[in-house]
């Protein structure tokens, strides 16, 4: 499904990012493996799935806090002379917390995280995107930012202006063959909503039409689909998978 | 390989998007039955050269989508056949450009009767065979014209727009049944039906889409696959666009 292509992904250490680290190694895709420290355990699992997919699975380790990180991480891709043919924007931060008790510090360094590194990174990767005309870039933003969610403000505007975003760039980049989409997940079953309150959990899942969690192999499967040629024809697009909760 | 061993019911597989569906499916390992209003020398030769070319059961069954004895009678035929229903696509419709002030009631009723009336009935027919092996994959066409609201489209949006309605309720009462069912919006798609609107209206869509071009049947059919495989088990009561970001 994926053969031939090549995809930076960031977030690849756990959750949604390391599930579609690993599901796009098995369709056959090269791929920059970003997250944001070394380890002998990352490092390991990425000789694996290079062993047993017969693909290139390259780390790249940046802080997305560090602009200058960030830039040095783009200079990394860059030098390995592979074309790139997909992003894929995963790594991203929660702070819980009600509307009148968040602090601007906290929505500051959500938006940082979330939002503005994701825009410097995307601006550097579809630049080389550019040269071979065609590309394909997957924001995940959240149904909490076509929803709203208690608890979430932060949170959930930092993944509406992904939203926003991602159709702008699908506009300007389209005519230059690089297609842009977002996906919604809802709740999945990963870190981040592992200490959601059972109370809240009922919430959500009560207005869903399969009344169970999602798991990272089902977003990262959407993620591929988007990666795909499968989509070629798909763009500024906001894709829910939540199991019908909206 | 996504769909080896499902097996899909897809209307209107003579022309245009359907015959790209069975393509698709059939290339995906899918049994399908091929469903077209009439059966034709050239449309039976066309399914058996697709089923040996990708080497997959592909059966042609025919019915007028307004005559529901008809519609009945294939579906009961199926039944009979024990092979379980995976997957349903309902894309075969009719368009009829008019203005709203200058569209008749003969119209109005005939795109209701093929677009969303017998739609709602096959798949009230096949999602009960769906509930009884607690799962399956609904995939509808529906259109942009449903979302957007374009001049000329105002009974052919309006009956699309229905089948989302219908789509997202299905959805809500079918999930916990195993059921998934949802909608794809194709835009500017390269079919017959395209040549029945206005050439300016469509160079203008193209020329302020992102894409800048309109869309060829494969890749609303490749869409149809993803819907109706595995890969989107987790997503359901949702339209998809497939319409290289027309405005």
């Amino acid at each position: 499904m994926l053969s031939g292509k090549t995809a930076v992904i960031t977030g690849c250490l756990q959750g949604i990012g390391r599930a579609t680290l690993d599901l796009f190694a098995e369709k056959g895709a090269n791929v920059f493996a970003c997250c944001q420290t070394s380890s002998a355990d990352f490092v390991q699992h990425l000789e694996e799935l290079s062993r047993k997919y017969n693909v290139k699975i390259i780390p790249v380790y940046f802080d997305l806090l560090d602009e200058a990180a960030i830039k040095q991480g783009v200079k990394e891709i860059q030098q390995a002379k592979m074309h790139v043919d997909v992003l894929v924007n995963i790594a991203g931060t929660n702070i819980d917390a009600l509307f009148h008790m968040v602090t601007m510090e906290q929505l500051r360094k959500t938006f940082e995280i979330n939002f503005f590194s994701q825009i410097l990174f995307t601006q550097y990767i579809t630049r080389l995107m550019l040269k071979q005309g065609k590309g394909s870039v997957i924001n995940v933003s959240s149904i909490s930012a076509l929803d709203g969610n208690i608890g979430q403000l932060a949170y959930s505007a930092s993944k509406g202006a992904i939203i926003s975003a991602t159709k702008t760039m699908a506009q300007e980049l389209g005519p230059k063959g690089i297609r842009v989409n977002a996906i919604a997940p809802g709740v999945i079953q990963t870190t981040m909503t592992a200490n959601l309150p059972a109370e809240a959990m009922h919430r959500l899942l009560s207005r869903s039409d399969i009344n169970r969690v999602g798991l990272p192999i089902e977003v990262a499967n959407l993620i591929a689909y988007l990666a795909s040629d499968m989509s070629n024809f798909v763009t500024g697009q906001v894709i829910r998978i939540d199991g019908g909760i909206g | 390989m996504l769909l080896k061993n499902k097996n899909a019911i897809i209307t209107g597989t003579n022309r245009g998007i359907g015959r790209a569906m069975v393509e698709a499916f059939a290339a995906n390992g899918a049994t399908v039955w091929a469903h077209a209003r009439k059966e034709t020398e050239e449309f039976m030769g066309d399914m058996e050269q697709l089923a040996i070319k990708y080497q997959v059961e592909i059966i042609p069954i025919f019915f007028e989508l307004t005559d529901y004895e008809a519609m009945k009678q294939s579906v009961k035929k199926i039944m009979s056949s024990k092979i379980p229903v995976d997957i349903l696509v309902n894309n075969a419709g009719i368009t009829y450009n008019a203005l709203f002030q200058m569209s008749t009631e003969d119209n109005l009723r005939k795109q209701f009767e093929v677009n969303f009336f017998s739609v709602f009935l096959l798949t009230q027919y096949i999602s009960k065979l769906m509930t009884r092996n607690k799962k399956g994959s609904i995939v509808n066409i529906s259109s942009s014209a449903a979302l957007d609201g374009n001049s000329g489209k105002s009974v052919y949006g309006a009956s699309k727009a229905a089948v989302i309605c219908m789509t997202n309720s299905i959805a809500a009462e079918l999930g916990t049944s195993g059921i998934r069912a949802n909608c794809i919006a194709p835009g500017i798609t390269e079919t017959d039906m395209l040549a029945t609107m206005p050439t300016d209206v469509v160079k203008l869509a193209i020329e302020t889409s992102d894409l800048r071009r309109g869309g060829r049947p494969s890749e609303i059919a490749d869409t149809a696959v993803f819907l109706a495989s595995d890969l989107s088990s987790y997503i359901t009561g949702q339209v998809i666009r497939v319409d290289g970001g027309i405005k």
